[in-house]
């Protein structure tokens, strides 16, 4: 008896303090232990790398502790699956694309997810995802590597099933075929492309340099819109594709998150991606921070999903 | 930016890590590797791969995944490897038991001149040899790696380096342990170990349904289960078998008598071996005890014709024979990251635990695009991965460094590690294992797998079947299947990739061939 009458009052104490703290939050949520920040991408490469100065720069500001860890594997589902049962409290969230939560999420149909199990936070940085291929192929625009595809089959470099189908209907609109490659993430397409193991490849970025320096060239813009470094070179649309690789980071929390702790999280990672460590990486490698947020964000996630399986059907 | 800014800016990393104490941490993290590595050496029952496997975990808990833990996290462990072997010859000299299987050689010369009371003089050459197999084989490494990975890169497209892990896996299933049979069974399960949850489909292949199994069977419970567990269940067993521990602590004689060193002498026994040892060492699956065997009978061999009439022979307790078996059990150290670092292969148990932490770190794929110039993006940019290999290079001779100067004084302290009873270690490297499992997978499914693969590594010995065809092919599973994909659809899913150009096809005859002359071997 006494005993619980103690466990009442232990009990009665904490939902005092809890509801007081957020009350306090209504000002300013801050978490009540460390954040587990999911990335759906290997160690070390871009996105990696850009989600882990967001955590350290969400440290450094606001004392927060973040804990990145890798979830890796079926281009962001695995990351999803194990978020999707999460607390809601903004105490896990993840870093995927949006083509994880769209196509991917929609391909895996035995995963059982879709954009109604998550809360979108913020975008991070849209891709600025070319058609790139080496300079020294001897090709200064499109049109000069449609000639050499039409001479003997190239090999095209992919990181993902949805930019896979982009390119074989790149080449189906092109008159050609290409022997598509579909390895594990841009760095790799980049190896393979410098290594000579592919012709060409997609590569969202990481070209960046490369380009820069005249090493590789950027033969069109995968995008709905012109690459912002090559701005000369055709976009899909050009080239008699419907669909584009359009795509961002996107940080996610599980469905129902509480508002305060969304609007909360959202601001500090958005604030990180515009200012600090974070800010200078993704201004080198992604052209700049891009922010996509709240509602807009919601509708973005859904008619992503919904178009992958137009895609999907397109290729068939 | 040239190879000469890469190797400076390798050789900055190592010295300009952060300072602990005043000592670079990277140079701290060998130092302390190395001497955990002679003292692992010198206990019967542990092994350099077993203080390896348990402490890459605790590493990772404390140094984390960032680019700056690779240095310091792979020092520690070259630092282990390179201190177990020369730790290996004390107890083998003192006690007339090997520290670790590649030092019973040393004991048939080693312990006869214990014995004699030369027990200083037996040390002394066990570590001029170590020392001098391991810095030559560090150096061929050092020149060799690089172009070998370029000529990979140059030469061999998708199909060929897919055939070239068909012949890696088929040499490697071959040439361990006792038996062709079971080398490749021991290599197909671990293939199967690898399919899954993998592969390229958003379907989860080959879990039965279990959303453990949805990521993946996670390496490091894999391998230390299979690795670690397994010998640990074993060597349990053979001591409730045998009732009690076999107490070979036999108290050798150690007075201090210094028998005359005489380096001439030993110098073209070591320099034999040293190459012996590095050519062996490169060629993935053999390992240090083959090159301490081969090392010793060749020696042994121009022993009995040049010896002096008076010298004791080969066996009873000659310094020829512990510097040839120390020379080239040493010197494959440094050899066995070649194919790991051209090629992403790796040769015995120490490199698995080497890519093990290049894989589970991040920011370091080892394998030919590592020694790419202009780091894949520009010419005037630097190489991250090509300034790391750089990096453990400079590790390497640190360990080199440390081995020459403190190596010989710490080796002859550490004799009284081999007092401590095996049924005593056992339980705690247990203990060690599971926990260093836990930290890095904060989770007890891991767990369960890991004992799960502990019995599986305790059946494969129960019947002699080596558990490192498994290990290695588990490792290269995921890499073979990716690439022989590729292949396929770079050559426009032709199903013949194999077979349709001269190299590839060279490969598969030889693995075929590989394969073939082992099974022959024994009944002749």
């Amino acid at each position: 008896m006494k005993n619980t009458l103690k466990a009442t009052a232990t009990a009665a104490l904490l939902s005092v303090v809890a509801a007081t703290s957020s009350f306090a939050d209504g000002h300013a949520w801050a978490p009540e232990g460390p954040i587990k920040m999911m990335i759906a991408f290997a160690a070390g490469g871009g996105a990696d790398t850009h989600a882990r100065l967001i955590a350290e720069d969400i440290e450094a500001s606001l004392g927060w502790e973040m804990i990145p860890e890798q979830v890796t594997g079926k281009g962001g589902v695995n990351a999803l699956v194990a978020l999707k049962d999460m607390p809601t409290d903004g105490s896990a969230i993840a870093l995927v694309v949006t083509e994880s939560l769209g196509y991917n999420a929609a391909a895996a149909k035995g995963a059982g997810i879709a954009p109604s199990d998550f809360t979108g936070l913020t975008t991070t940085a849209g891709f600025q995802m070319g058609v790139v291929a080496k300079a020294d192929k001897g090709w200064t625009s499109f049109d000069d590597m449609i000639a050499a595809a039409k001479e003997g089959e190239l090999r095209f470099g992919t990181m993902s099933p949805k930019l896979s189908d982009l390119a074989f209907l790149l080449g189906e609109a092109q008159g050609v075929e290409f022997n598509i490659v579909q390895v594990r993430g841009g760095r790799a397409v980049m190896d393979g492309v410098q290594a000579g193991d592919m012709d060409l490849g997609f590569m969202a970025g990481i070209q960046g340099k490369g380009v820069a320096s005249g090493d590789l060239v950027n033969l069109a813009s995968a995008l709905s819109v012109p690459l912002k470094q090559t701005p000369d070179a055709p976009t899909f649309a050009d080239l008699g594709v419907q669909f584009s690789a359009d795509g961002y980071f996107v940080f996610v929390a599980p469905a129902g998150m509480d508002p305060a702790a969304r609007d909360a999280i959202t601001a500090a990672i958005a604030e990180a991606t515009n200012s600090g460590k974070a800010a200078g990486m993704i201004n080198k490698a992604f052209g700049g921070a891009v922010n996509i947020q709240g509602a807009e964000l919601d509708a973005l996630l859904q008619s992503d999903f919904d178009a992958a399986g137009q895609l999907m059907e397109a290729v068939q | 930016m040239g190879v000469w800014d890469h190797v400076i800016a390798g050789v900055l990393a190592v010295f300009q890590s952060d300072p602990i104490l005043g000592v670079p941490i990277t140079v701290l993290m060998v130092l302390t590797g190395f001497l955990l590595g002679i003292t692992v050496g010198a206990t019967p029952g542990l092994a350099g791969p077993m203080a390896m496997a348990i402490s890459l975990p605790i590493l990772i808990s404390i140094f984390g995944y960032s680019n700056d833990a690779l240095l310091p996290v792979l020092g520690f462990l070259i630092g282990i490897m390179k201190g177990a072997t020369i730790g290996g010859a004390v107890p083998a000299i003192l006690f007339n038991t090997p520290g670790t299987p590649d030092a019973y050689m040393t004991t048939l010369d080693g312990y006869p001149m214990a014995q004699k009371g030369e027990a200083r003089h037996a040390l002394r050459v066990a570590h001029f040899s170590s020392a001098s197999g391991d810095t030559f084989s560090d150096i061929v490494l050092v020149l060799c790696a690089p172009f070998l990975a370029i000529l990979v890169e140059s030469y061999l497209d998708l199909p060929e380096k897919t055939a070239l892990l068909i012949l890696s896996l088929a040499f490697i299933a071959s040439v361990i342990g006792n038996s062709v049979g079971k080398g490749l069974i021991s290599m197909g399960l671990g293939l199967l170990a690898a399919m899954v949850a993998t592969g390229e489909d958003f379907y989860p292949r080959l879990t039965l349904g279990q959303p453990a199994l949805a990521q993946g069977i996670p390496v490091a419970a894999a391998i230390l289960g299979v690795l670690i567990l397994g010998e640990v269940f074993k060597a349990l067993e053979d001591i409730h078998r045998d009732g009690q521990s076999s107490s070979t602590t036999q108290v050798g004689q150690r007075e201090s008598k210094n028998g005359p060193f005489r380096l001439r002498k030993l110098l073209p026994y070591i320099g034999r071996s040293a190459v012996i040892g590095t050519c062996i060492g490169a060629l993935p699956g053999v390992g240090s005890t083959l090159a301490a065997t081969l090392g010793y009978t060749s020696a042994k061999r121009r022993y009995s014709k040049s010896k002096e009439p008076n010298a004791p022979g080969f066996g009873q307790g000659a310094p020829e024979g512990i510097a040839a078996t120390e020379a080239a059990n040493s010197s494959v150290s440094g050899a066995n990251l070649i194919p790991v670092l051209s090629l992403g292969i790796p040769g015995n148990a120490a490199a698995v635990f080497l890519i093990l932490a290049m894989d589970s770190i991040g920011g370091f794929n080892p394998g030919p695009s590592v020694f790419q110039l202009g780091g894949g993006i520009s010419d005037d940019a630097l190489n991250p991965e090509m300034v790391m290999a750089f990096g453990i290079f400079t590790t390497m001779f640190v360990a080199n460094g440390l081995n020459w100067t403190i190596g010989g004084v710490f080796m002859r302290s550490v004799g009284v590690m081999a007092r401590i009873p095996k049924e005593r270690l056992l339980p705690i490297v247990l203990l060690l294992t599971l926990t260093a499992i836990y930290v890095q997978e904060t989770s007890m499914v891991a767990v369960w797998i890991t004992l799960f693969f502990g019995f599986v590594g305790y059946f494969m010995r129960r019947i002699d079947m080596s558990p490192l065809p498994f290990v290695i092919a588990f490792i290269l599973g995921g890499n073979l299947e990716a690439t022989a994909r590729q292949a396929f659809a770079a050559t426009g899913a032709d199903p013949f990739f194999l077979f349709n150009n001269p190299i590839a096809l060279a490969f598969i005859i030889l693995a075929i061939g590989v394969v073939i002359f082992s099974m022959r071997k024994p009944a002749e």
